[in-house]
């Protein structure tokens, strides 16, 4: 907190990197041995190893490790594009309009509550199980926070901004592509990065309850196997993918608004 | 009264009913946006123009949940009784996480070489979905009421740390200084200015985890356990029961806008200093 | 003062706002005239509904009642014979020095090469050469008020209405941009209204100051500078004389 005091000596500065390096070697070491104690429930770490390299040597449904990460980084993607543009208009829309938004905002309120999650078994009856019903449910969970941060992105531009369009005589046109559309990408780019989390998420559900393919299934079939490694080593994948999605998206907001610090 | 004042006293009347009227108009449209959309649900079934198996109309999901206040058909409990086990676990866990979280992040941004010590573990624990914790907690812990408060315990403590910290970070340097001058110490200075200061974005990770938790919730029961929504849910799916499955998918609706709604009145209780937009 | 063409007449302006709760009378029968040419200043206390009234000038905002004439025509709403430098620095963020200057122009549909060559004139003009593609949060508090200058001049309108823009800077810079406004209204010769509640800053800059009342803002008093050789020594006799005089007349209440 007081970072006034910038020039910390060297020795304060090891010091606190000691402190970092210490506590991950602490859990290490606490996941050691509580996995020596439960050798039923934990794996250990040369048991981990072992599985990893097992999932490439003997594929899972046929095929490696990394087909289940495309294939599960497929859907996402699919749907997540869908779930940008169609939001983004649709957010525009009745942030823009009082009377879309009392029309069309209203139909959108009544499903926001609903968590994406408890979409999966009805999708499954109308759609069965393939993929398209998978992509419907990462496309209904990512869709509505870029729908929320886009309308409350056009809603709240500042009066400062849009009287300046005014004062030049800006049309209803140019005000909404020079003025509302970029002041609200700041709001859009928060939605998009909290529909990336999600979408990586509900992904996820939608595979443990109901595929044979993908980082999700892996989960489901380690726990149901009674294969605790195979679990583990998913779990990391799929916290490393999640990682690597919301780090790109920082990254692109960066290119796209190249005046927010 | 002046005349003058008579005339602005007669031209605000005249604003406040114009008001009154756009207001009327705006409020018009939302009722009766709802109305024809559930109208068109309605007809959809009642032509069938869809699979009236796979989707019941409005009526039949009212009747359905008049039913289900007493009818154990087909999860073996009452829509009451998923209604409260969903409940106790969500807002079990939601209790300890916040519990828990909230000092620990806002010690976290305060300490530094708490900071440094705590921090590293929990980037590494952060990006996991917490979904994915399920199998692990259900191991653990089989499929009772402390697994599933364990897996919304893991959901809502990461917000309730990233905002606390977040918003501790925020404290302005002014009020520290301040602080100091009259001669408060750390401690004091973190409790009567770090901690109000963080107050706001504590509030925004409590809204965010409440939705989170209350849809991983879902998830939980729906992979594992005997009582709940997403129990419900998933039975109701395993019987083909569209019926069950659309009542549990409003009810999970309806109570997770109520809790944020509890939770907005709360906030604007707690924060009645700050000017909200 | 005959010999003065009168550009805009403002007439018995009025604004009274307006919620559930009840009403607020801003503004209360104000009238001037603005001569072509000239620097008028309007020097009021803290909020006396000076915005409003130039916000009702630019077309910004409706008035209660009253009309505002520009040369003999009554006009209402946006008009494009007007210009205006904003209180808070309103410059888009996500937009560069060049692109802030350029916009009011491309509202009103210049092509790209043309407007690049205006606004190019008008960021020279103020000294901005060389931070063309700056964003705003690079820029220095006066470097980012000397853009808002650029910007209202860019579409040459008669009038300039200023609306405190210097009231966010330090005493430093604020001094300095009082010496710039001078110059680039040497430069370019155009009427400007411009607000103010500091004295010695009207006193430095207006030919002649309207004072105005506190809430509801009315005309108190109107003050001919021109006698006053511009730039004005703010320590000579004279300019101390008249600034008391002013000082004297003012409401307190900020």
């Amino acid at each position: 907190m007081f970072t006034a005091n910038k020039k910390k000596s060297i020795l304060y500065r090891l010091l606190m990197m000691v402190l970092s390096v210490s506590s991950v070697i602490l859990l290490l070491a606490a996941y050691r041995a509580v996995a020596l104690a439960n050798p039923l429930l934990l794996p250990s770490f040369d048991q981990i190893g072992e599985r990893f390299v097992k999932l490439f040597t003997t594929p899972i449904k046929g095929v490696p490790l990394t087909a289940h990460v495309i294939a599960s980084l497929r859907r996402v993607l699919i749907a997540m594009g869908f779930a940008w543009v169609l939001g983004i208009l649709f957010g525009f829309s009745i942030g823009w309009s009082r009377t879309l938004n009392a029309i069309f905002g209203t139909i959108f309120e009544l499903f926001r509550p609903i968590p994406p999650i408890a979409w999966i078994p009805i999708v499954i009856m109308w759609f069965g199980v393939g993929e398209f019903p998978k992509e419907l449910i990462v496309f209904i969970g990512s869709v509505i926070p870029v729908v929320v941060n886009t309308r409350s992105g056009v809603m709240y531009v500042e009066k400062q901004y849009t009287d300046v369009a005014r004062a030049f005589g800006a049309s209803r046109f140019q005000m909404l592509k020079e003025v509302v559309l970029p002041s609200a990408i700041p709001s859009i780019f928060a939605g998009l990065r909290t529909s990336v989390s999600t979408g990586w998420t509900v992904v996820l559900a939608a595979e443990m309850l109901a595929a044979d393919r993908g980082v999700g299934a892996l989960v489901m079939r380690g726990w149901m196997g009674n294969d605790m490694a195979l679990v583990l080593i998913s779990i990391s994948v799929i916290a490393i993918i999640g990682a690597i999605l919301s780090f790109t998206l920082i990254k692109l907001e960066k290119v796209v608004c190249p005046w927010m610090h | 009264m002046s005349v003058k004042q008579q005339e602005l006293e007669k031209s605000w009347q005249q604003y406040k009913t114009q008001q009154r009227k756009k207001n009327l108009y705006y409020a018009f449209l939302t009722v009766l946006s709802v109305v024809v959309f559930l109208a068109i649900w309605e007809a959809v079934v009642r032509f069938q123009l869809v699979n009236v198996r796979h989707l019941p109309a409005p009526t039949v999901i009212f009747q359905t949940f008049i039913e289900k206040l007493h009818s154990t058909v087909p999860d073996g409990n009452t829509l009451g009784q998923n209604v409260i086990a969903s409940l106790q676990v969500s807002l079990t866990g939601f209790f300890f996480a916040v519990l828990i979280g909230v000092p620990l992040g806002l010690l976290m941004g305060w300490f530094e070489p708490f900071d440094s010590f705590v921090r590293p573990l929990f980037e590494l624990l952060r990006p996991v979905p917490p979904i994915a914790w399920i199998p692990v907690v259900v191991v653990f812990l089989g499929i009772g009421l402390k697994a599933k408060a364990t897996i919304i315990f893991l959901t809502v403590f990461v917000s309730c740390v990233i905002n606390s910290y977040a918003g501790i970070k925020l404290t302005s340097r002014t009020h520290i200084n301040l602080m100091k001058t009259f001669g408060a110490g750390t401690w004091e200075t973190f409790f009567k200015v770090g901690v109000p200061s963080a107050m706001p974005m504590v509030f925004t990770g409590l809204r965010v985890s409440i939705g989170s938790a209350w849809s991983t919730l879902v998830a939980a029961e729906m992979l594992a356990a005997k009582a709940g929504l997403g129990y419900m849910l998933q039975v109701g799916r395993g019987v083909g029961d569209a019926r069950i499955v659309v009542l549990a998918m409003v009810t999970i609706a309806a109570l997770g806008a109520t809790l944020s709604a509890l939770l907005n009145t709360l906030e604007a209780h707690t924060l009645k200093w700050k000017e909200m937009r | 003062m005959d010999a003065l063409k009168k550009c805009l007449e403002v007439e018995h302006i009025s604004k009274t706002f307006y919620n559930n709760k009840g009403y607020f009378t801003a503004i209360d029968d104000v009238s001037f005239d603005v001569h072509e040419g000239e620097f008028l200043v309007l020097l009021g206390p803290g909020h006396c509904g000076k915005t409003v009234l130039l916000n009702i000038l630019a077309g910004l905002e409706e008035k209660s009642g009253g009309r505002v004439l520009y040369k003999g025509q009554e006009i209402n709403g946006v008009n494009e014979e007007m210009s205006m430098v904003f209180q808070l620095l309103s410059l888009m963020p996500f937009k560069t020095v060049m692109e802030n200057v350029e916009l009011p122009l491309k509202f009103r549909g210049m092509d790209k090469k043309q407007r690049r060559e205006v606004a190019q004139h008008y960021i020279d003009l103020v000294g901005l050469t060389g931070f063309e593609n700056a964003y705003p949060h690079q820029l220095s508090g006066g470097m980012k008020q000397r853009v808002g200058i650029a910007r209202a001049y860019s579409v040459h309108p008669e009038i300039l209405i200023m609306d405190e823009p210097f009231g966010q800077l330090d005493a430093q810079t604020r001094y300095l941009m009082q010496q710039e406004i001078l110059r680039i209204w040497q430069e370019e010769k155009r009427t400007v209204i411009f607000v103010t509640n500091n004295i010695e800053e009207a006193c430095y800059l207006g030919d002649r100051i309207i004072l105005l009342s506190s809430c509801p803002a009315t005309v108190k008093e109107i003050f001919d500078m021109s006698a006053l050789a511009k730039p004005r020594d703010i320590v000579s006799r004279e300019f101390l004389e008249i600034r008391s005089k002013i000082s004297d007349q003012t409401d307190l209440s900020m």
